[in-house]
Protein backbone atom coordinates (compact mmCIF):
# COMPACT_ATOMS: atom_id res chain seq x y z
CA UNK A 1 0.00 0.00 0.00
CA UNK A 2 1.22 3.49 -0.72
CA UNK A 3 1.96 5.65 2.29
CA UNK A 4 -0.58 8.16 1.11
CA UNK A 5 -3.29 5.52 0.74
CA UNK A 6 -2.48 4.25 4.20
CA UNK A 7 -2.80 7.75 5.61
CA UNK A 8 -6.11 8.33 3.87
CA UNK A 9 -7.53 5.05 5.13
CA UNK A 10 -6.48 5.74 8.72
CA UNK A 11 -7.22 9.43 8.88
CA UNK A 12 -10.94 9.09 9.55
CA UNK A 13 -10.26 6.73 12.47
CA UNK A 14 -7.78 9.15 13.99
CA UNK A 15 -10.13 12.08 13.57
CA UNK A 16 -12.96 10.13 15.18
CA UNK A 17 -10.76 9.18 18.12
CA UNK A 18 -9.71 12.79 18.48
CA UNK A 19 -13.34 13.90 18.50
CA UNK A 20 -14.24 11.35 21.18
CA UNK A 21 -11.32 12.49 23.34
CA UNK A 22 -12.44 16.07 22.99
CA UNK A 23 -16.07 15.28 23.83
CA UNK A 24 -15.25 13.26 26.93
CA UNK A 25 -12.72 15.76 28.17
CA UNK A 26 -15.35 18.52 28.39
CA UNK A 27 -15.93 19.53 32.03
CA UNK A 28 -19.59 18.53 32.17
CA UNK A 29 -19.45 15.59 29.76
CA UNK A 30 -22.01 12.84 30.27
CA UNK A 31 -20.90 9.31 30.85
CA UNK A 32 -20.65 7.67 27.44
CA UNK A 33 -22.74 4.60 26.70
CA UNK A 34 -21.32 1.10 26.35
CA UNK A 35 -21.46 1.23 22.55
CA UNK A 36 -19.32 4.37 22.34
CA UNK A 37 -16.86 3.03 24.90
CA UNK A 38 -16.39 -0.08 22.80
CA UNK A 39 -15.91 2.05 19.71
CA UNK A 40 -13.41 4.22 21.60
CA UNK A 41 -11.46 1.16 22.74
CA UNK A 42 -11.36 -0.14 19.17
CA UNK A 43 -10.12 3.17 17.80
CA UNK A 44 -7.58 3.50 20.59
CA UNK A 45 -6.14 0.05 19.95
CA UNK A 46 -6.02 0.78 16.22
CA UNK A 47 -4.13 4.03 16.84
CA UNK A 48 -1.73 2.17 19.15
CA UNK A 49 -1.07 -0.38 16.42
CA UNK A 50 -0.51 2.39 13.86
CA UNK A 51 1.98 4.05 16.15
CA UNK A 52 3.78 0.78 16.80
CA UNK A 53 4.14 0.20 13.05
CA UNK A 54 4.74 3.86 12.14
CA UNK A 55 8.38 3.23 11.45
CA UNK A 56 7.69 0.19 9.32
CA UNK A 57 4.96 2.04 7.40
CA UNK A 58 7.39 4.91 6.65
CA UNK A 59 4.95 7.41 8.12
CA UNK A 60 6.25 11.00 7.92
CA UNK A 61 7.70 12.39 11.19
CA UNK A 62 4.89 14.94 11.56
CA UNK A 63 2.36 12.09 11.46
CA UNK A 64 4.34 10.07 13.99
CA UNK A 65 4.41 13.13 16.24
CA UNK A 66 0.65 13.48 15.80
CA UNK A 67 0.14 9.82 16.68
CA UNK A 68 2.20 10.18 19.86
CA UNK A 69 -0.06 13.06 20.90
CA UNK A 70 -3.23 11.24 19.92
CA UNK A 71 -2.37 8.03 21.73
CA UNK A 72 -1.33 10.08 24.77
CA UNK A 73 -4.65 11.92 24.84
CA UNK A 74 -6.68 8.77 24.32
CA UNK A 75 -4.67 7.04 27.03
CA UNK A 76 -5.57 9.83 29.47
CA UNK A 77 -9.27 9.39 28.67
CA UNK A 78 -9.10 5.59 28.78
CA UNK A 79 -7.50 5.47 32.24
CA UNK A 80 -8.85 8.73 33.55
CA UNK A 81 -8.60 9.86 37.18
CA UNK A 82 -11.43 8.76 39.42
CA UNK A 83 -12.00 12.03 41.29
CA UNK A 84 -12.80 11.86 44.98
CA UNK A 85 -13.62 8.38 46.20
CA UNK A 86 -15.31 9.34 49.46
CA UNK A 87 -16.27 5.77 50.28
CA UNK A 88 -12.58 4.92 50.55
CA UNK A 89 -11.73 8.02 52.57
CA UNK A 90 -13.91 7.23 55.58
CA UNK A 91 -12.16 3.99 56.62
CA UNK A 92 -8.87 5.73 55.87
CA UNK A 93 -9.64 8.67 58.19
CA UNK A 94 -11.25 6.64 61.01
CA UNK A 95 -9.24 3.42 60.73
CA UNK A 96 -5.84 3.66 59.16
CA UNK A 97 -5.12 7.23 60.25
CA UNK A 98 -5.42 6.83 64.06
CA UNK A 99 -3.55 3.52 63.88
CA UNK A 100 -0.72 5.25 62.07
CA UNK A 101 -0.69 8.33 64.30
CA UNK A 102 -0.50 6.24 67.48
CA UNK A 103 2.83 4.79 66.34
CA UNK A 104 4.11 7.86 64.50
CA UNK A 105 7.53 8.93 65.78
CA UNK A 106 7.32 12.25 63.92
CA UNK A 107 4.09 13.12 65.72
CA UNK A 108 5.67 12.21 69.07
CA UNK A 109 8.66 14.40 68.27
CA UNK A 110 6.44 17.31 67.18
CA UNK A 111 4.39 16.86 70.38
CA UNK A 112 7.45 16.89 72.65
CA UNK A 113 9.11 19.81 70.86
CA UNK A 114 5.94 21.89 70.72
CA UNK A 115 4.85 21.39 74.31
CA UNK A 116 8.43 21.49 75.66
CA UNK A 117 9.07 24.82 73.97
CA UNK A 118 5.59 26.09 74.88
CA UNK A 119 6.01 25.31 78.58
CA UNK A 120 9.61 26.57 78.71
CA UNK A 121 8.78 29.93 77.09
CA UNK A 122 5.57 30.14 79.12
CA UNK A 123 7.45 29.77 82.42
CA UNK A 124 10.10 32.28 81.35
CA UNK A 125 7.49 34.80 80.24
CA UNK A 126 5.49 34.28 83.44
CA UNK A 127 8.40 35.13 85.69
CA UNK A 128 10.05 37.81 83.56
CA UNK A 129 8.03 40.40 81.59
CA UNK A 130 11.09 41.14 79.43
CA UNK A 131 10.84 37.72 77.75
CA UNK A 132 7.43 38.43 76.24
CA UNK A 133 8.68 41.79 74.98
CA UNK A 134 11.68 40.11 73.34
CA UNK A 135 9.70 37.26 71.75
CA UNK A 136 6.54 39.09 70.71
CA UNK A 137 7.61 42.73 70.47
CA UNK A 138 6.44 45.60 72.64
CA UNK A 139 3.50 46.59 70.39
CA UNK A 140 1.96 43.15 70.30
CA UNK A 141 2.21 42.79 74.09
CA UNK A 142 0.44 46.08 74.79
CA UNK A 143 -2.11 45.33 72.06
CA UNK A 144 -2.88 41.98 73.63
CA UNK A 145 -3.20 43.40 77.14
CA UNK A 146 -5.55 46.02 75.78
CA UNK A 147 -7.62 43.36 73.98
CA UNK A 148 -8.45 41.55 77.25
CA UNK A 149 -9.07 44.68 79.34
CA UNK A 150 -12.81 44.16 79.30
CA UNK A 151 -14.45 40.99 80.63
CA UNK A 152 -15.86 38.56 78.03
CA UNK A 153 -19.55 39.36 77.77
CA UNK A 154 -20.55 37.99 74.42
CA UNK A 155 -21.00 39.57 71.03
CA UNK A 156 -23.79 39.40 68.51
CA UNK A 157 -24.23 36.43 66.21
CA UNK A 158 -23.43 38.38 63.05
CA UNK A 159 -20.00 39.45 64.26
CA UNK A 160 -19.35 35.88 65.39
CA UNK A 161 -20.10 34.60 61.90
CA UNK A 162 -17.61 37.05 60.45
CA UNK A 163 -14.97 35.93 62.95
CA UNK A 164 -15.69 32.25 62.24
CA UNK A 165 -14.85 32.95 58.60
CA UNK A 166 -11.71 34.82 59.54
CA UNK A 167 -10.45 32.03 61.81
CA UNK A 168 -11.22 29.44 59.13
CA UNK A 169 -9.18 31.45 56.65
CA UNK A 170 -6.27 32.25 58.92
CA UNK A 171 -5.58 29.27 61.17
CA UNK A 172 -5.49 26.28 58.79
CA UNK A 173 -3.21 28.43 56.61
CA UNK A 174 -0.67 28.46 59.44
CA UNK A 175 -1.07 24.70 59.86
CA UNK A 176 -0.58 24.06 56.14
CA UNK A 177 2.50 26.27 56.24
CA UNK A 178 3.91 24.13 59.10
CA UNK A 179 3.20 21.06 56.98
CA UNK A 180 4.79 22.38 53.77
CA UNK A 181 7.92 23.69 55.49
CA UNK A 182 8.46 20.25 56.98
CA UNK A 183 9.47 19.15 53.50
CA UNK A 184 12.74 21.09 53.86
CA UNK A 185 14.53 18.02 55.31
CA UNK A 186 12.54 18.41 58.53
CA UNK A 187 14.62 21.44 59.50
CA UNK A 188 12.02 23.87 58.17
CA UNK A 189 9.36 21.98 60.13
CA UNK A 190 11.45 22.04 63.33
CA UNK A 191 12.07 25.75 62.91
CA UNK A 192 8.45 26.68 62.37
CA UNK A 193 7.21 24.40 65.17
CA UNK A 194 9.70 25.88 67.63
CA UNK A 195 8.88 29.45 66.62
CA UNK A 196 5.11 28.88 66.84
CA UNK A 197 5.51 27.20 70.24
CA UNK A 198 7.71 30.03 71.52
CA UNK A 199 5.24 32.70 70.40
CA UNK A 200 2.22 30.89 71.86
CA UNK A 201 4.14 30.04 75.06
CA UNK A 202 5.15 33.66 75.52
CA UNK A 203 1.56 34.79 75.02
CA UNK A 204 0.17 32.32 77.56
CA UNK A 205 2.98 32.91 80.11
CA UNK A 206 2.74 36.67 79.89
CA UNK A 207 -1.04 36.84 79.97
CA UNK A 208 -1.12 34.53 83.01
CA UNK A 209 0.99 37.04 84.92
CA UNK A 210 -0.88 40.25 84.09
CA UNK A 211 -4.18 41.42 85.69
CA UNK A 212 -6.15 40.58 82.56
CA UNK A 213 -5.39 36.86 82.97
CA UNK A 214 -8.94 35.90 84.00
CA UNK A 215 -10.39 37.44 80.83
CA UNK A 216 -7.67 35.86 78.69
CA UNK A 217 -8.26 32.32 79.93
CA UNK A 218 -12.00 32.87 79.76
CA UNK A 219 -11.50 33.39 76.03
CA UNK A 220 -8.87 30.81 75.05
CA UNK A 221 -9.85 27.78 77.16
CA UNK A 222 -12.68 26.45 75.02
CA UNK A 223 -10.93 26.29 71.63
CA UNK A 224 -7.36 25.79 72.92
CA UNK A 225 -7.21 21.96 72.82
CA UNK A 226 -8.42 21.63 69.21
CA UNK A 227 -6.30 24.48 67.90
CA UNK A 228 -3.01 23.55 69.60
CA UNK A 229 -3.46 19.85 68.73
CA UNK A 230 -4.11 20.82 65.11
CA UNK A 231 -0.80 22.73 65.01
CA UNK A 232 1.05 19.75 66.51
CA UNK A 233 -0.62 17.36 64.05
CA UNK A 234 0.28 19.53 61.05
CA UNK A 235 3.88 19.93 62.21
CA UNK A 236 4.19 16.21 62.79
CA UNK A 237 2.88 15.45 59.29
CA UNK A 238 5.37 17.92 57.82
CA UNK A 239 8.29 16.45 59.76
CA UNK A 240 7.32 13.01 58.57
CA UNK A 241 7.83 14.24 55.01
CA UNK A 242 11.15 15.89 55.79
CA UNK A 243 12.64 13.02 57.79
CA UNK A 244 11.61 10.47 55.16
CA UNK A 245 14.19 12.07 52.85
CA UNK A 246 16.92 11.76 55.49
CA UNK A 247 16.10 8.32 56.94
CA UNK A 248 14.86 6.29 54.02
CA UNK A 249 14.50 2.83 55.65
CA UNK A 250 16.42 1.41 52.72
CA UNK A 251 14.27 2.94 50.01
CA UNK A 252 15.47 5.38 47.42
CA UNK A 253 15.02 8.95 48.61
CA UNK A 254 12.30 9.82 46.08
CA UNK A 255 10.33 6.63 46.77
CA UNK A 256 10.69 7.12 50.52
CA UNK A 257 9.35 10.66 50.21
CA UNK A 258 6.39 9.51 48.12
CA UNK A 259 5.50 6.79 50.65
CA UNK A 260 5.60 9.25 53.52
CA UNK A 261 3.64 11.83 51.53
CA UNK A 262 0.87 9.33 50.83
CA UNK A 263 0.49 8.78 54.58
CA UNK A 264 0.78 12.47 55.43
CA UNK A 265 -2.28 13.54 53.42
CA UNK A 266 -4.89 12.06 55.84
CA UNK A 267 -2.96 13.60 58.76
CA UNK A 268 -3.04 17.07 57.28
CA UNK A 269 -6.71 16.67 56.36
CA UNK A 270 -7.48 15.71 59.98
CA UNK A 271 -5.53 18.76 61.08
CA UNK A 272 -7.68 20.99 58.85
CA UNK A 273 -10.82 19.44 60.35
CA UNK A 274 -9.52 20.21 63.85
CA UNK A 275 -8.74 23.79 62.80
CA UNK A 276 -12.26 24.19 61.42
CA UNK A 277 -13.80 22.86 64.67
CA UNK A 278 -11.56 25.19 66.66
CA UNK A 279 -12.62 28.13 64.46
CA UNK A 280 -16.30 27.42 65.14
CA UNK A 281 -15.73 27.18 68.89
CA UNK A 282 -13.50 30.25 68.87
CA UNK A 283 -16.12 32.28 67.07
CA UNK A 284 -19.29 31.18 68.82
CA UNK A 285 -18.39 29.72 72.24
CA UNK A 286 -15.21 31.50 73.35
CA UNK A 287 -16.46 35.11 73.16
CA UNK A 288 -19.88 34.29 74.64
CA UNK A 289 -20.87 35.25 78.20
CA UNK A 290 -21.22 31.60 79.29
CA UNK A 291 -19.72 30.86 82.72
CA UNK A 292 -16.12 29.64 82.84
CA UNK A 293 -16.99 26.09 83.88
CA UNK A 294 -18.97 25.53 80.66
CA UNK A 295 -15.99 26.60 78.58
CA UNK A 296 -13.74 24.31 80.59
CA UNK A 297 -16.25 21.53 79.89
CA UNK A 298 -15.96 22.18 76.13
CA UNK A 299 -12.17 21.93 76.46
CA UNK A 300 -12.38 18.67 78.40
CA UNK A 301 -14.88 17.11 76.00
CA UNK A 302 -12.78 18.07 72.99
CA UNK A 303 -9.65 16.64 74.61
CA UNK A 304 -11.48 13.40 75.42
CA UNK A 305 -12.76 13.19 71.83
CA UNK A 306 -9.23 13.46 70.46
CA UNK A 307 -7.93 10.90 72.95
CA UNK A 308 -10.72 8.55 71.93
CA UNK A 309 -9.81 9.03 68.27
CA UNK A 310 -6.13 8.38 68.87
CA UNK A 311 -6.22 5.66 71.53
CA UNK A 312 -9.49 3.78 71.02
CA UNK A 313 -9.58 3.88 67.24
CA UNK A 314 -5.81 3.67 66.93
CA UNK A 315 -5.32 0.74 69.27
CA UNK A 316 -5.60 -2.19 66.97
CA UNK A 317 -3.50 -5.22 66.23
CA UNK A 318 -3.32 -4.36 62.58
CA UNK A 319 -0.36 -2.20 61.72
CA UNK A 320 -0.17 -0.70 58.26
CA UNK A 321 2.74 1.61 58.84
CA UNK A 322 4.60 2.77 55.80
CA UNK A 323 7.34 4.60 57.67
CA UNK A 324 8.35 4.24 61.29
CA UNK B 1 30.26 5.24 33.10
CA UNK B 2 27.15 4.45 31.13
CA UNK B 3 25.26 6.92 29.03
CA UNK B 4 21.55 6.85 28.38
CA UNK B 5 20.76 6.23 24.73
CA UNK B 6 17.68 8.42 24.84
CA UNK B 7 18.23 11.93 23.50
CA UNK B 8 18.63 14.87 25.86
CA UNK B 9 15.12 16.21 25.43
CA UNK B 10 11.90 17.17 27.22
CA UNK B 11 10.21 13.97 26.05
CA UNK B 12 9.27 11.19 28.42
CA UNK B 13 8.49 7.76 27.04
CA UNK B 14 5.55 5.91 28.55
CA UNK B 15 4.88 2.20 28.05
CA UNK B 16 1.14 1.50 28.37
CA UNK B 17 -0.74 -1.69 29.25
CA UNK B 18 -1.35 -2.07 25.50
CA UNK B 19 2.42 -2.59 25.27
CA UNK B 20 2.89 0.47 23.16
CA UNK B 21 5.48 3.14 23.88
CA UNK B 22 4.48 6.72 23.25
CA UNK B 23 6.04 10.01 24.17
CA UNK B 24 4.86 13.00 26.20
CA UNK B 25 6.38 16.44 26.17
CA UNK B 26 7.02 17.53 29.73
CA UNK B 27 6.00 21.11 30.52
CA UNK B 28 8.79 23.27 31.94
CA UNK B 29 8.46 26.05 34.51
CA UNK B 30 7.95 28.77 31.92
CA UNK B 31 5.19 26.84 30.14
CA UNK B 32 3.45 26.39 33.45
CA UNK B 33 3.82 29.99 34.61
CA UNK B 34 1.09 31.42 32.29
CA UNK B 35 -1.32 28.68 33.39
CA UNK B 36 -0.54 29.54 37.00
CA UNK B 37 -1.17 33.24 36.31
CA UNK B 38 -4.53 32.46 34.66
CA UNK B 39 -5.55 30.35 37.66
CA UNK B 40 -4.40 33.09 40.03
CA UNK B 41 -6.47 35.67 38.15
CA UNK B 42 -9.54 33.42 38.17
CA UNK B 43 -9.14 32.84 41.91
CA UNK B 44 -8.84 36.54 42.65
CA UNK B 45 -11.80 37.42 40.41
CA UNK B 46 -13.89 34.65 42.00
CA UNK B 47 -13.12 35.77 45.53
CA UNK B 48 -13.81 39.41 44.61
CA UNK B 49 -17.16 38.48 43.05
CA UNK B 50 -18.21 36.44 46.09
CA UNK B 51 -17.01 39.29 48.28
CA UNK B 52 -18.99 41.93 46.39
CA UNK B 53 -22.17 39.87 46.18
CA UNK B 54 -21.84 38.50 49.72
CA UNK B 55 -20.97 41.66 51.56
CA UNK B 56 -23.50 43.82 49.70
CA UNK B 57 -26.22 41.17 49.73
CA UNK B 58 -25.90 40.36 53.41
CA UNK B 59 -25.24 44.03 54.16
CA UNK B 60 -28.59 44.98 52.66
CA UNK B 61 -30.17 42.18 54.68
CA UNK B 62 -28.66 43.72 57.81
CA UNK B 63 -26.09 41.00 58.55
CA UNK B 64 -22.80 42.21 56.98
CA UNK B 65 -20.80 39.86 59.19
CA UNK B 66 -22.34 36.86 57.41
CA UNK B 67 -21.06 38.18 54.09
CA UNK B 68 -17.59 38.70 55.50
CA UNK B 69 -17.55 35.22 57.01
CA UNK B 70 -18.63 33.70 53.69
CA UNK B 71 -15.91 35.67 51.88
CA UNK B 72 -13.23 34.43 54.29
CA UNK B 73 -14.32 30.79 53.96
CA UNK B 74 -14.42 31.06 50.15
CA UNK B 75 -10.98 32.70 50.31
CA UNK B 76 -9.63 29.79 52.34
CA UNK B 77 -11.11 27.15 50.04
CA UNK B 78 -9.85 28.82 46.83
CA UNK B 79 -6.40 29.42 48.28
CA UNK B 80 -5.75 25.86 49.39
CA UNK B 81 -8.17 23.62 47.48
CA UNK B 82 -8.59 25.28 44.07
CA UNK B 83 -5.84 23.26 42.38
CA UNK B 84 -6.52 20.06 44.28
CA UNK B 85 -10.25 20.03 43.57
CA UNK B 86 -9.95 20.86 39.88
CA UNK B 87 -7.08 18.48 39.23
CA UNK B 88 -8.94 15.66 40.97
CA UNK B 89 -12.28 16.27 39.23
CA UNK B 90 -11.04 17.39 35.80
CA UNK B 91 -8.58 14.54 35.27
CA UNK B 92 -5.46 16.54 36.11
CA UNK B 93 -6.41 19.96 34.76
CA UNK B 94 -7.24 23.33 36.28
CA UNK B 95 -8.96 25.97 34.09
CA UNK B 96 -5.58 27.57 33.38
CA UNK B 97 -3.97 24.25 32.49
CA UNK B 98 -6.97 23.41 30.33
CA UNK B 99 -6.67 26.62 28.35
CA UNK B 100 -2.97 26.04 27.76
CA UNK B 101 -3.37 22.30 27.15
CA UNK B 102 -1.36 21.11 30.13
CA UNK B 103 -2.23 18.11 32.24
CA UNK B 104 -0.93 16.67 35.48
CA UNK B 105 -0.06 12.98 35.30
CA UNK B 106 1.83 10.66 37.59
CA UNK B 107 5.56 10.39 36.91
CA UNK B 108 4.77 7.06 35.17
CA UNK B 109 2.25 8.73 32.84
CA UNK B 110 -0.93 7.47 34.48
CA UNK B 111 -3.83 9.73 35.53
CA UNK B 112 -3.48 11.14 39.04
CA UNK B 113 -5.77 10.32 41.94
CA UNK B 114 -7.34 12.71 44.42
CA UNK B 115 -4.71 12.55 47.15
CA UNK B 116 -1.94 13.31 44.68
CA UNK B 117 -3.88 16.32 43.38
CA UNK B 118 -4.50 17.62 46.90
CA UNK B 119 -0.95 16.99 48.10
CA UNK B 120 0.88 18.67 45.24
CA UNK B 121 -1.17 21.80 45.86
CA UNK B 122 -0.78 21.75 49.65
CA UNK B 123 2.98 21.74 49.19
CA UNK B 124 2.86 24.74 46.85
CA UNK B 125 3.72 26.92 49.87
CA UNK B 126 7.25 25.57 50.11
CA UNK B 127 7.85 25.73 46.33
CA UNK B 128 6.72 29.35 46.35
CA UNK B 129 9.55 30.32 48.73
CA UNK B 130 10.87 32.93 49.05
CA UNK B 131 7.97 35.42 49.06
CA UNK B 132 5.90 33.75 46.30
CA UNK B 133 8.83 33.93 43.85
CA UNK B 134 8.92 30.13 43.30
CA UNK B 135 12.72 29.95 43.50
CA UNK B 136 12.68 26.67 45.46
CA UNK B 137 10.31 25.17 42.89
CA UNK B 138 12.46 26.46 40.04
CA UNK B 139 15.64 24.93 41.49
CA UNK B 140 13.83 21.65 42.12
CA UNK B 141 12.39 21.62 38.57
CA UNK B 142 15.81 22.36 37.09
CA UNK B 143 17.44 19.43 38.84
CA UNK B 144 15.34 16.56 37.49
CA UNK B 145 14.33 15.43 34.02
CA UNK B 146 10.57 15.87 34.48
CA UNK B 147 10.57 19.48 35.75
CA UNK B 148 9.04 18.37 39.03
CA UNK B 149 8.79 20.95 41.79
CA UNK B 150 8.98 19.69 45.38
CA UNK B 151 5.21 19.17 45.52
CA UNK B 152 5.42 17.10 42.34
CA UNK B 153 8.28 15.03 43.74
CA UNK B 154 6.38 14.26 46.94
CA UNK B 155 3.15 13.41 45.11
CA UNK B 156 4.95 11.57 42.28
CA UNK B 157 3.43 13.72 39.54
CA UNK B 158 4.55 15.68 36.48
CA UNK B 159 2.94 18.17 34.09
CA UNK B 160 2.80 17.33 30.36
CA UNK B 161 1.80 19.25 27.26
CA UNK B 162 -1.14 17.86 25.30
CA UNK B 163 -1.05 19.39 21.85
CA UNK B 164 -3.88 19.56 19.40
CA UNK B 165 -3.88 18.18 15.89
CA UNK B 166 -0.72 18.62 13.90
CA UNK B 167 -0.48 18.27 10.13
CA UNK B 168 -1.08 14.70 9.09
CA UNK B 169 -1.01 14.90 5.32
CA UNK B 170 1.80 14.05 3.00
CA UNK B 171 3.08 17.07 1.09
CA UNK B 172 2.03 16.77 -2.54
CA UNK B 173 4.71 17.35 -5.15
CA UNK B 174 3.52 19.53 -8.04
CA UNK B 175 6.71 20.64 -9.82
CA UNK B 176 6.95 19.06 -13.26
CA UNK B 177 10.74 18.57 -13.08
CA UNK B 178 10.43 16.62 -9.85
CA UNK B 179 7.64 14.42 -11.23
CA UNK B 180 9.61 13.76 -14.40
CA UNK B 181 12.65 12.94 -12.32
CA UNK B 182 10.58 10.62 -10.14
CA UNK B 183 9.48 8.72 -13.25
CA UNK B 184 13.13 8.12 -14.13
CA UNK B 185 13.95 6.59 -10.75
CA UNK B 186 14.45 2.81 -10.79
CA UNK B 187 11.14 1.19 -9.76
CA UNK B 188 12.83 -1.12 -7.26
CA UNK B 189 14.44 1.72 -5.30
CA UNK B 190 13.93 0.99 -1.61
CA UNK B 191 14.16 4.00 0.64
CA UNK B 192 15.54 3.21 4.08
CA UNK B 193 13.78 4.48 7.21
CA UNK B 194 16.38 7.07 8.09
CA UNK B 195 16.39 8.38 4.51
CA UNK B 196 12.60 8.57 4.58
CA UNK B 197 12.74 10.58 7.78
CA UNK B 198 15.32 12.96 6.35
CA UNK B 199 13.38 13.42 3.09
CA UNK B 200 10.15 14.10 4.92
CA UNK B 201 11.82 16.62 7.26
CA UNK B 202 13.32 18.39 4.25
CA UNK B 203 10.25 18.47 1.99
CA UNK B 204 7.84 19.63 4.69
CA UNK B 205 10.11 22.57 5.46
CA UNK B 206 11.58 23.49 2.09
CA UNK B 207 8.77 25.95 1.31
CA UNK B 208 10.11 28.31 3.95
CA UNK B 209 13.65 28.41 2.49
CA UNK B 210 15.00 30.59 -0.29
CA UNK B 211 16.20 28.94 -3.48
CA UNK B 212 19.90 29.24 -2.55
CA UNK B 213 19.30 27.86 0.95
CA UNK B 214 17.42 24.87 -0.50
CA UNK B 215 20.35 24.01 -2.75
CA UNK B 216 22.80 24.40 0.10
CA UNK B 217 20.86 22.07 2.41
CA UNK B 218 19.74 19.56 -0.23
CA UNK B 219 23.21 19.09 -1.66
CA UNK B 220 24.46 17.07 1.33
CA UNK B 221 21.91 14.34 0.67
CA UNK B 222 21.32 14.84 -3.06
CA UNK B 223 24.93 14.43 -4.11
CA UNK B 224 25.46 10.86 -2.79
CA UNK B 225 21.95 9.98 -4.02
CA UNK B 226 22.72 11.29 -7.51
CA UNK B 227 25.97 9.34 -7.65
CA UNK B 228 24.42 6.07 -6.54
CA UNK B 229 21.49 6.50 -8.95
CA UNK B 230 23.81 7.43 -11.81
CA UNK B 231 22.00 10.67 -12.70
CA UNK B 232 23.70 13.47 -14.68
CA UNK B 233 25.62 16.10 -12.67
CA UNK B 234 23.33 18.99 -13.68
CA UNK B 235 20.37 17.45 -11.76
CA UNK B 236 18.81 20.01 -9.43
CA UNK B 237 19.47 18.74 -5.84
CA UNK B 238 16.21 20.22 -4.53
CA UNK B 239 14.15 18.58 -7.29
CA UNK B 240 15.97 15.29 -6.81
CA UNK B 241 15.01 15.13 -3.13
CA UNK B 242 11.41 15.99 -4.04
CA UNK B 243 11.41 13.22 -6.62
CA UNK B 244 12.72 10.59 -4.20
CA UNK B 245 10.20 11.83 -1.63
CA UNK B 246 7.39 11.45 -4.18
CA UNK B 247 8.63 7.96 -4.95
CA UNK B 248 8.85 6.97 -1.29
CA UNK B 249 5.66 8.47 0.10
CA UNK B 250 3.22 8.82 -2.76
CA UNK B 251 4.16 6.51 -5.63
CA UNK B 252 5.97 3.71 -3.87
CA UNK B 253 4.05 0.55 -3.20
CA UNK B 254 5.02 -1.16 0.04
CA UNK B 255 3.90 -4.54 -1.27
CA UNK B 256 5.16 -6.34 1.79
CA UNK B 257 5.92 -4.93 5.22
CA UNK B 258 9.62 -4.26 5.63
CA UNK B 259 11.55 -6.60 7.94
CA UNK B 260 11.30 -5.61 11.59
CA UNK B 261 15.00 -5.87 12.37
CA UNK B 262 16.93 -2.66 12.26
CA UNK B 263 18.11 -1.78 8.79
CA UNK B 264 21.59 -0.42 8.12
CA UNK B 265 21.54 3.34 8.17
CA UNK B 266 22.43 3.81 4.55
CA UNK B 267 20.80 4.03 1.18
CA UNK B 268 19.78 0.68 -0.20
CA UNK B 269 19.59 0.48 -3.95
CA UNK B 270 18.18 -2.74 -5.23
Amino acid sequence: MKVIELLVSRRDNWRELEMLCQQWDAPLAQRPGAERVTRFAYLYRAACADLALADAYHLPPATVEYLHQLVGRAHNQMYRGRGFDFAAWLPEMLGALPRRLLHDNSLRLAFVIFWGMFIATGLLAYFSPAVADRVLGKDMVTGMEHMYDKPIEGRDADESTAMAGFYTYNNPGIGLQCFAYGLLLGIGGLFITISNAAILGAVFGHMAAVPQSANFFHFVTAHGPFELSAVVLASGAGMRLGFSIVDTHGWRRGASLRRAARDAVPSICASIVLFALAALIEAFVSPSALPYWSKAAVAIVSTLLMLFFLLALGHSRRTDLATG
Amino acid sequence: MTYSRSPLDTRIEIVTPENIAFQYRVAGPFTRLPAYLIDLTLRIVGVLLVGLVGVFGFGVAGVPGMGFGLLAVVGFVTEWFYGGLFEALWNGQTPGKRLLRLRVLTAEGQPINAWQAVLRNFLRGVDALPWMCYQVGLISAASNDRFQRLGDLAAGTMVVIEQRALRVEVVGIQQREALELAAQLPPGLIVSRSLARALSAYVTRRQTFSWRRRIEIALHLAEPLRLSLGLPPQTDPDQLLCAVYHHAFIADRLSEPPPLRRQPEQLVVA
